[in-house]
C-alpha cells in the first residue's frame, strides 16, 4: 500500500464486485472525493462509517441519506463488523413502513426496549458460571449499540486531575484536534501550574503532534496499545482510538520521538 | 445573599410583597382555553391546574403602583401573612395546585411558600419563570429526555441540558437543597456550579443522566459539606481516573445514602472503607462491580448493623485463591440487622449466594436483574423471602422460579423480570405460566414489567382478575406481532381485560399481536391511564383515536413503527395542551399534517427529528416529539430537530 492508506488502485477493483444496482457507488466515486474517504478499505459497511458515527447528528445531504436507505434495504455487502455498526443502527432512519406490520427478520433499534446497560449480560463473565440452563454464546454483543454515537473519548493531561471528554466527531483533521485540546486544557493547565495564587499568563499548548512542544498527544488503541497521534490516517485514527492522553514530551522515549518527527514530516510531505 | 423571608419573620415578607403585587387583585383570572397546566408526578391523580404566568403586564403595573400601595388596605395584609402561614403547611402537589387557582392572591402566596418544585419536562418552562414564580425552592425534580431516548430512538446532543437550570438556580435559590434529575444532560462543569453555589447541599440524585464523569462527583463530594444523599443511578458516568472517593471531607460525613452501582470505574477501596468509618449515618450504600466480595465483607464488618439498603457489587472474589478457605461471607450478613432492600450482584458467583440467607427474611426488596441464576439456585433463597414487596430478577429464573416467588412473597407489590438474552428470537424461559403462577400467588401486585417470548391472552385475562391492586402493567413480547402462542389470536383480549378490570390502572405498555380492537378497549375502559406505551401495533387511525377520545386522563403518549397517520394525530387536538408530550416515531405521520397542529396550537412545541426538509424523498416524518410549553420553542435545539 506504499504508506498510503488511500489507495486508489485497489478500490475500483472492489466495486467491480458490487452488483449491477450499486453501481450509482461507482460512478460517484469518479466525481467526488469525498465518496473516496468512505471507499477506504476498513471494516465497517461501505459509506457507513461517518454516516454512521455521525448520522444521529444528521446532515443533510440528501445524496448520503439516500445512501442509507439503500443500505437499510439491501444487505450491506461489507458486513465485516458486525458489532460497532449493526445495520439496526440505520433502519432508524428507514422509511417506516418497512417495519409494519412485517416480521422483519433483522434487528430493529431500540426493540426489545432495554436500557444498553442491562444488555451484556449474556457475554460477561457470570454466564459460564452457574446458569447451564441459559447457555448462549456472546451473539448478545450484536445488540450492544455504541453507547456514544457521538463518539466521544475521554482525554486526560499530565498534571492536571481533572480529566474531559471530546467527541472525534466534530473534527476531521489532527490540526483540529490539536487545536481542541489546547482549548480544552489550556486554562487548566495554567490554574495548575500557577501557585502564587495570582494571575498567571495562559501559554497556548501547541506542537502536540510534533514532538516539538512540552506536550505530546498520544492515544490508546482498542488494542490497549499505547501510540503516538498522528501516524495513521484520521478515520483510521477515529475507529481505533479508545482514550487519549496528552503526556510531556520528556516522557517519549528518544526513539519514539524520532519516530514521531519523521512520520509527522512524511505526513506533510507525502502526495496522498 | 439571603432571603429573609424566613419562617421567623413572615409578616416583614408579607408586607414587602405586597407591594409588588398591589395590582394582583385587579386582573383578570386567565381564559379557560389557555389554562397552562402543571407538569405532574406519575402518581398524581387530580385535575391539572395552572402554572399561570405573571400577567404580561404586571411589572410595569407594579412599578407604577408603588406609589399606590399605600392603598392596601391593612385586612389585606393580614390575610396574606396568615395564609403565607397556612399554605407553607401544604405538602402535596396536587394540594398546592389547587390551591393556587382560588385567586391571585392565592396564587402568589402559594407561590412563596412552596419549597418542592416538579417539573416533568423541562422544556415546558425556562428556569427564568421557575425563579419567579416560585421565590423560596429548595427541592427541585426535574426530567429532560422522553423515556424512549434510553433506547437509543432519539439522537445523542438532542437537549435536556441541566447548565441553564443551575445557573439561573445559582442565583435565585442559593439555599437549594436537593437536585433530583432524569434523564438530564448534567456536565462536569454544572457539578461544579451546583458545588460552588449552594452551601447548604444536601441531596443530589441523578437518574438516568449522563454527560458527566467522576471528576464532576469528585467536585460534589469535595464541596458539598453537608451532603447526605448522593445517588447515581443507571446513569453514564465516565471514567476521568479520578479518585473521587477520597474527595470526601476527611471528618465526620452526614452522608446517609450513597449509590454508585451505575459507575462503570474502579475505585479506592481503602478511601471507600475510611469514608463507611466516618460516616455513622449512613444508611444505604450501593457498590459498583469494582468493588468484591471481600471488600463488601469488611465494609459490612465496619457498618453493616446500621445499614437499610446494600448493593453488593460485583458479588464475586477479585482474587482466585482457592487453596485457602474462604472467609464467612455469611457472618457479615447475619450482622446486617437492619438491611431490606439488597441489589448489586454484578459479577455473581453462584457459590457464595447462600451467604445471603440471614438477611432474606427482613427483606422487602430484592434486586437480582444483573445476576443470571438458575432456578435451583434460586429456589433456596427466595423461599425465605416471605415479606418481599419488590423483586427485580432475569428470567433466567424461568417460570419454575416464579412459581416459588408466587409461592412465599405474598406481600408482592412491584415485579419486573428482564431478559438475559435481549433479542426477539432468543429462547424464552419465562411466559405465560409463569405470569399465571403470580398472578394466582400474589393478590397485592400493584405494578409489573415483564419481557416474555410468549404470552396468552388467559394468562392476562386471569392476572386481570386476580390483581385488583395492579396500577401498572408492562408486559414486553419481545417477538414483534406476535399472537397468543396457544391460540394463534391477538392479544386484544388479554389487554382489554387488563384495562376493563384493573379499575386502578395508571400506566400500560402493551405488545404482542394487536388489533385496533384492543386500543377500543383501552379507550372504552382505561379511564384513569396517564402513560402509555405502544409498539408495533394497531391496524389503522381509529385505533389511535380510540385512546385519544376515550383517555381522558393520558398524559403521556409514546408510540413506535405502528401505522397512526394524520387522521388520528387531529383527532387528539382537543388533548394536546392537558398533556405532557407525545411522541410518535417511524409511523405515518406527515409534515404537512405536523405542520398544521403546530400552527392550530402556539403553545405546544411540535418537534420533528431527523426528518428531510425536503418532502418528496420522505412520505412520513420519521420521529415526531410534541409537548405544551409556557416559553415557546427551545433555543438550543440541535440541527436535526426541526421545531415547527
Amino acid at each position: 500500500m506504499e504508506g498510503c492508506p488511500i489507495s486508489r488502485e485497489t478500490c475500483p477493483k472492489l466495486l467491480d464486485l458490487i452488483p449491477q444496482e450499486r453501481k450509482w457507488y461507482h460512478d460517484k466515486e469518479k466525481n467526488n472525493s469525498d465518496q473516496e474517504k468512505k471507499l477506504e478499505l476498513r471494516l465497517a459497511p461501505p459509506g457507513g462509517d461517518e454516516e454512521d458515527l455521525s448520522a444521529m447528528k444528521k446532515k443533510k445531504n440528501l445524496e448520503t441519506r439516500n445512501n442509507i436507505k439503500k443500505e437499510a434495504e439491501d444487505k450491506p455487502i461489507f458486513n465485516l463488523s458486525g458489532n460497532h455498526f449493526s445495520p439496526s443502527n440505520k433502519t432508524t432512519y428507514a422509511p417506516p413502513h418497512i417495519s409494519h406490520k412485517r416480521t422483519a427478520p433483522g434487528p430493529v433499534v431500540g426493540w426489545p426496549p432495554v436500557r444498553s446497560f442491562r444488555k451484556n449480560l449474556a457475554s460477561s463473565s457470570s454466564s459460564k458460571l452457574g446458569n447451564d440452563q441459559i447457555n448462549k454464546s456472546g451473539e448478545g454483543e450484536k445488540q450492544v449499540e455504541p453507547k456514544r454515537e457521538g463518539m466521544f473519548v475521554k482525554i486526560n493531561m499530565d498534571s492536571v486531575p481533572i480529566g474531559r471528554k471530546v467527541d472525534l466527531n466534530a473534527y476531521s483533521t489532527y490540526e483540529q484536534l490539536s487545536l481542541a485540546v489546547d482549548k480544552l486544557f489550556r486554562g487548566l493547565l495554567a490554574a495548575q501550574r500557577d501557585t502564587s495564587g495570582g494571575e498567571g499568563e495562559e501559554q497556548p499548548i501547541i506542537g502536540l503532534l510534533n514532538g516539538k512542544g512540552e506536550f505530546t498527544l498520544t492515544y490508546e488503541d482498542n488494542e490497549g496499545d499505547k501510540m503516538l497521534v498522528g501516524d495513521v490516517p484520521w478515520q483510521m485514527f477515529v475507529s481505533s482510538v479508545k482514550r487519549l492522553r496528552v503526556i510531556k514530551s520528556s516522557e517519549i522515549s528518544s526513539a519514539l520521538k524520532c519516530k514521531l518527527l519523521c512520520s509527522y514530516g512524511n505526513m506533510f510531505y507525502s502526495h496522498n | 445573599w439571603r432571603r429573609s423571608g424566613e419562617r421567623k419573620a413572615p409578616l416583614s415578607l408579607s408586607l414587602s410583597h405586597t407591594h409588588k403585587a398591589a395590582s394582583s387583585s385587579n386582573l383578570n383570572r386567565r381564559n379557560q382555553n389557555q389554562t397552562r397546566e402543571m407538569p405532574e408526578d406519575d402518581e398524581d391523580q387530580s385535575p391539572p391546574s395552572d402554572l399561570r404566568s405573571q400577567p404580561p403586564c404586571s411589572p410595569n403595573k407594579s412599578r407604577n403602583c408603588i406609589s399606590s400601595s399605600s392603598s392596601q388596605t391593612f385586612p389585606d395584609h393580614v390575610l396574606e401573612n396568615v395564609l403565607e402561614n397556612v399554605l407553607q403547611f401544604l405538602d402535596s402537589r396536587c394540594d398546592r395546585n389547587a390551591a393556587s387557582l382560588v385567586c391571585k392572591l392565592w396564587w402568589k402566596v402559594e407561590g412563596l411558600t412552596r419549597s418542592e418544585v416538579f417539573i416533568g419536562n423541562c422544556y415546558a418552562l425556562s428556569p427564568a419563570r421557575l425563579t419567579q414564580r416560585f421565590k423560596r425552592v429548595r427541592s427541585l425534580l426535574l426530567k429532560g429526555k422522553p423515556r424512549f431516548a434510553d433506547f437509543n430512538l432519539m439522537p445523542p446532543d438532542w437537549g435536556a441540558n441541566f447548565a441553564p437550570w443551575v445557573s439561573t438556580m445559582a442565583k435565585a435559590y442559593p439555599w437549594l437543597e436537593k437536585v433530583d434529575l432524569k434523564r438530564m444532560f448534567v456536565t462536569d462543569d454544572d457539578l461544579a456550579l451546583l458545588a460552588e453555589s449552594f452551601p447548604g447541599f444536601k441531596e443530589l440524585v441523578l437518574v438516568c443522566c449522563e454527560g458527566f464523569g467522576t471528576s464532576g462527583i469528585a467536585v460534589v463530594a469535595n464541596k458539598c459539606r453537608k451532603l447526605k444523599v448522593l445517588d447515581l443511578i443507571e446513569s453514564e458516568v465516565t471514567d476521568d481516573e479520578v479518585d473521587w472517593v477520597s474527595c470526601f471531607p476527611e471528618d465526620v460525613t452526614c452522608l446517609e445514602s450513597l449509590a454508585f452501582d451505575c459507575v462503570e470505574a474502579p475505585i479506592n477501596f481503602k478511601a471507600l472503607e475510611g469514608l463507611v468509618g466516618r460516616s455513622p449515618s449512613l444508611r444505604k450504600l450501593r457498590l459498583n462491580r469494582f468493588v468484591s466480595l471481600e471488600e463488601v465483607r469488611r465494609l459490612l464488618l465496619l457498618g453493616a448493623p446500621q445499614l437499610t439498603s446494600l448493593g453488593t457489587g460485583s458479588f464475586s472474589r477479585g482474587d482466585q485463591s482457592d487453596e485457602q478457605e474462604p472467609p464467612d461471607y455469611a457472618a457479615a450478613f447475619r450482622a446486617c440487622k437492619s438491611v431490606v432492600c439488597l441489589s448489586g450482584f454484578r459479577e455473581l458467583m453462584p457459590e457464595y449466594l447462600p451467604a445471603i440467607l440471614p438477611v432474606c427474611a427482613n427483606l422487602t426488596s430484592l434486586n437480582f436483574s444483573y445476576a443470571n441464576i438458575s432456578p435451583d439456585m434460586f429456589k433456596p433463597i427466595i423461599h425465605s423471602c416471605h415479606k418481599l414487596q419488590i423483586f427485580w430478577a432475569l428470567d433466567s429464573i424461568c417460570d419454575e422460579g416464579l412459581q416459588a416467588v408466587a409461592a412465599t412473597c405474598k406481600e408482592l407489590r412491584e415485579l419486573r423480570i428482564f431478559p438475559f438474552d435481549p433479542r426477539e428470537d432468543s429462547e424464552g424461559p419465562v411466559s405465560e405460566l409463569g405470569l399465571q403462577a403470580i398472578s394466582e400467588g400474589c393478590r397485592k401486585l400493584e405494578s409489573l414489567l415483564y419481557f416474555c417470548q410468549r404470552m396468552t391472552n388467559a394468562a392476562l385475562i386471569a392476572m386481570s382478575h386476580n390483581c385488583p391492586e395492579l396500577t401498572v402493567f408492562r408486559l414486553c413480547i419481545m417477538g414483534r406481532h406476535r399472537p397468543d402462542h396457544v391460540t394463534g389470536k391477538a392479544m386484544d383480549e388479554g389487554f382489554g381485560a387488563i384495562v376493563k378490570n384493573c379499575k386502578k390502572l395508571t400506566r400500560l405498555a402493551v405488545s404482542g399481536l394487536l388489533t385496533d380492537q384492543a386500543f377500543r378497549y383501552m379507550g372504552e375502559y382505561g379511564k384513569l391511564i396517564r402513560t402509555l406505551s405502544v409498539a408495533f401495533a394497531g391496524d389503522s387511525d381509529m385505533a389511535l383515536r380510540h385512546v385519544l377520545e376515550g383517555c381522558p386522563r393520558l398524559q403521556k403518549l409514546e408510540i413506535r413503527d405502528s401505522p397512526f397517520g394524520d387522521v388520528a394525530l387531529r383527532s387528539g387536538m382537543h388533548r394536546y395542551y392537558n398533556m405532557r408530550f407525545v411522541w410518535m416515531s417511524a409511523c405515518s405521520l406527515s409534515m404537512g399534517c405536523c405542520k398544521d397542529v403546530a400552527r392550530a396550537m402556539p403553545n405546544l412545541v411540535v418537534e420533528v427529528i431527523g426528518s428531510d426538509d425536503d418532502d418528496e424523498n420522505r412520505e412520513f416524518v420519521e420521529t415526531l416529539y410534541m409537548y405544551r410549553s409556557l416559553d415557546g420553542p427551545r433555543k438550543d435545539a440541535p440541527q436535526f430537530v426541526t421545531i415547527l
